[in-house]
């Protein structure tokens, strides 16, 4: 008994060395963010709370522009995506027709491709048509989803079919079925996607890289580049204060759906 | 009479998924492909047919085989050390009775946070003099300025892609531990095995077909690897932290060359397919656990 509990004080002790590692920079960001800069080179902490960083950030650049963008990004793509792939992903899994097979194999493999290796051409298709720089531009590559499609078809086949076959019988439309005994019953794969979804959308860097030229239609991430990259290097109070403003409206929501984040991620991630 | 839904409402519900994957993936692929074997001017708009000359410069350029020499130098870095400290975490984990949930949160949340915010935190935690791991490690190694560093900004870079991904790691090893009957420890345990046996005789066999998912996944992550090159070093200093994803923004976007761009995808492409058709059947088990959940 007594070998255990050393055993698990053992355990602990070593995952708070390891969270040193792991939480460090969060907690670094998070106290450096209200330290004026001057004092942050002199690595003097927790003396002189401020909050000239924020100011300045706010100051400087329109916050408030960026987190919009971000957010109609981040609300589009997933409303979007809902709409088109849900009702694909119903009838790959519960309808007969021709071509379904061939179709679920074809996008078995098109989840596989990384999207770094399409960004080219999606960008000089973006570029002919007007697109470049705009919001459309960030929403449009990921609605139609092979991975969203992939997911929630999945979660349809584990459906009982009886849920199904009793709507038949009541007479009721394919639409019906959908709308009012699949997709409630579906919960659980839907609070999955759309956290990948919108966490996907809120992080992501590369492709707004590729789809914006200005700040006008900056998302947070694009945001936190341009500030990097205009203020002079070591305005390192202010970049602090910039990236806890792009980290903390996730942040929050982690902190209070753990559980869900990491459903979410972790097997998302698994297709990208 | 059961109302049969037609095929023709089938069709209808999956046309718009399949018009925009087709538009957003399989017309971009063969786009890829075709503008690879153009020299194309965006600036003039137009584009003359070079055949495999694209290829021939840029795989034989010596911007490319830096490229390739420091993505291949990358993931050696940060696939071994995430997926052995997420190991050891998801162990240390996996063993406590009380604490699991927040641990993982813990361990996970750098997965979770933006990269390109939390690598401009790191890139002040690295700067020279100024910054914590100088002040740290600066006397301990006798090294400073890892950014600016020709020898040290590719760790630096690496660094902080296995901070980022050790909590995915530890994510999956955990669910794996999760089914690992608990009988076959006891009876090990009873046979007297210690620890260690226990772990590579039991434990280590059981979570082999993880081990090689997980494989797959970071090497996918290393290949793609952007976020932080761009917020920590731009891939300086002098080319040390380009890579092959890097490198395809670098000679699309910022040179206009798009026909050396799509060959560098091409290479991305065929690279990341290597590595998946490897563990192909894997990812749909994967797929089909996690819709189930």
């Amino acid at each position: 008994m007594r070998k255990t509990a050393i055993g698990q004080a053992l355990r602990h002790l070593g995952l708070l060395g390891g969270a040193i590692f792991m939480l460090g920079p969060v907690l670094m960001m998070l106290v450096s963010s209200f330290t004026p800069t001057g004092a942050i080179l002199r690595r003097e902490f927790l003396g002189s709370f401020t909050l000239d960083n924020y100011a300045t950030v706010f100051e400087t650049v329109p916050v408030l522009t960026y987190y919009r963008n971000s957010l109609l990004v981040c609300l589009g793509t997933l409303a979007l995506q809902l709409l088109v792939c849900t009702p694909a992903a119903f009838a790959l899994a519960r309808l007969r027709f021709r071509g379904r097979d061939i179709t679920v194999a074809a996008l078995g493999a098109l989840v596989l491709i990384p999207f770094q290796v399409i960004a080219i051409p999606i960008y000089l298709i973006f570029r002919q048509v007007g697109l470049i720089d705009t919001l459309a531009a960030l929403i449009l590559p990921f609605v139609g989803s092979a991975f969203a499609i992939f997911l929630l078809r999945q979660h349809f086949l584990t459906l009982p079919s009886a849920i199904c076959d009793a709507a038949k019988l009541d007479g009721a439309s394919t639409a019906a079925t959908l709308l009012e005994l699949v997709i409630p019953s579906s919960k659980p794969a839907f609070i999955s996607l759309s956290v990948f979804t919108i966490t996907s959308a809120w992080n992501a860097y590369f492709w707004p890289s590729f789809a914006l030229t200005s700040n006008e239609f900056a998302t947070v991430p694009f945001a936190v580049i341009s500030f990097l990259n205009s203020e002079s290097g070591t305005a390192y109070g202010p970049q602090m204060a910039m990236a806890m403003l792009a980290v903390l409206p996730l942040l929050i929501a982690y902190l209070f759906a753990q559980r869900q984040f990491i459903n979410g991620l972790a097997m998302g991630s698994t297709s990208n | 009479m059961t109302a049969k839904p037609s095929s023709t409402a089938a069709y209808l519900l999956v046309a718009p998924a399949a018009l925009l994957v087709t538009a957003f993936v399989l017309v971009p692929l063969v786009i890829v492909l075709v503008v690879s074997m153009f020299d194309v001017s965006l600036l003039k708009s137009s584009a003359e047919f070079v055949g495999l000359g694209n290829f021939q410069t840029e795989l034989t350029s010596a911007a490319f085989h830096n490229a390739l020499g420091n993505t291949l130098a990358y993931t050696a870095m940060l696939v071994p050390a995430s997926m052995v400290l997420g190991l050891i975490a998801a162990l240390l984990i996996n063993g406590l009775s009380h604490g699991q949930t927040f641990w993982r949160a813990a361990y996970f949340l750098p997965y979770a946070a933006t990269l390109v915010a939390m690598a401009s935190v790191w890139r002040w935690l690295f700067a020279r003099d100024v910054g914590i791991i100088d002040a740290i490690f600066g006397p301990l190694l006798g090294v400073s300025g890892w950014l600016n560093d020709q020898a040290l900004a590719l760790p630096a870079v690496a660094i902080v892609g296995i901070w980022h991904q050790i909590g995915f790691v530890t994510i999956l090893y955990l669910a794996a531990l999760g089914t690992i009957g608990g009988d076959q420890v006891d009876s090990a345990m009873i046979d007297g095995a210690n620890g260690w046996q226990r772990f590579w005789h039991v434990t280590w066999p059981g979570l082999g077909p993880t081990t090689v998912f997980v494989f797959v996944m970071c090497v996918a992550s290393a290949l793609q690897a952007y976020d932080t090159i761009v917020a920590l070093t731009g891939g300086g200093p002098v080319g040390a932290t380009e890579t092959l994803t890097h490198q395809i923004w670098t000679r699309g976007i910022s040179y206009f060359d798009v026909g050396r761009a799509s060959v560098l995808s091409l290479v991305l492409f065929v690279l990341s397919m290597a590595i998946t058709v490897l563990q192909r059947r894997g990812a749909g088990r994967r797929l089909e656990m996690a819709g189930t959940r």
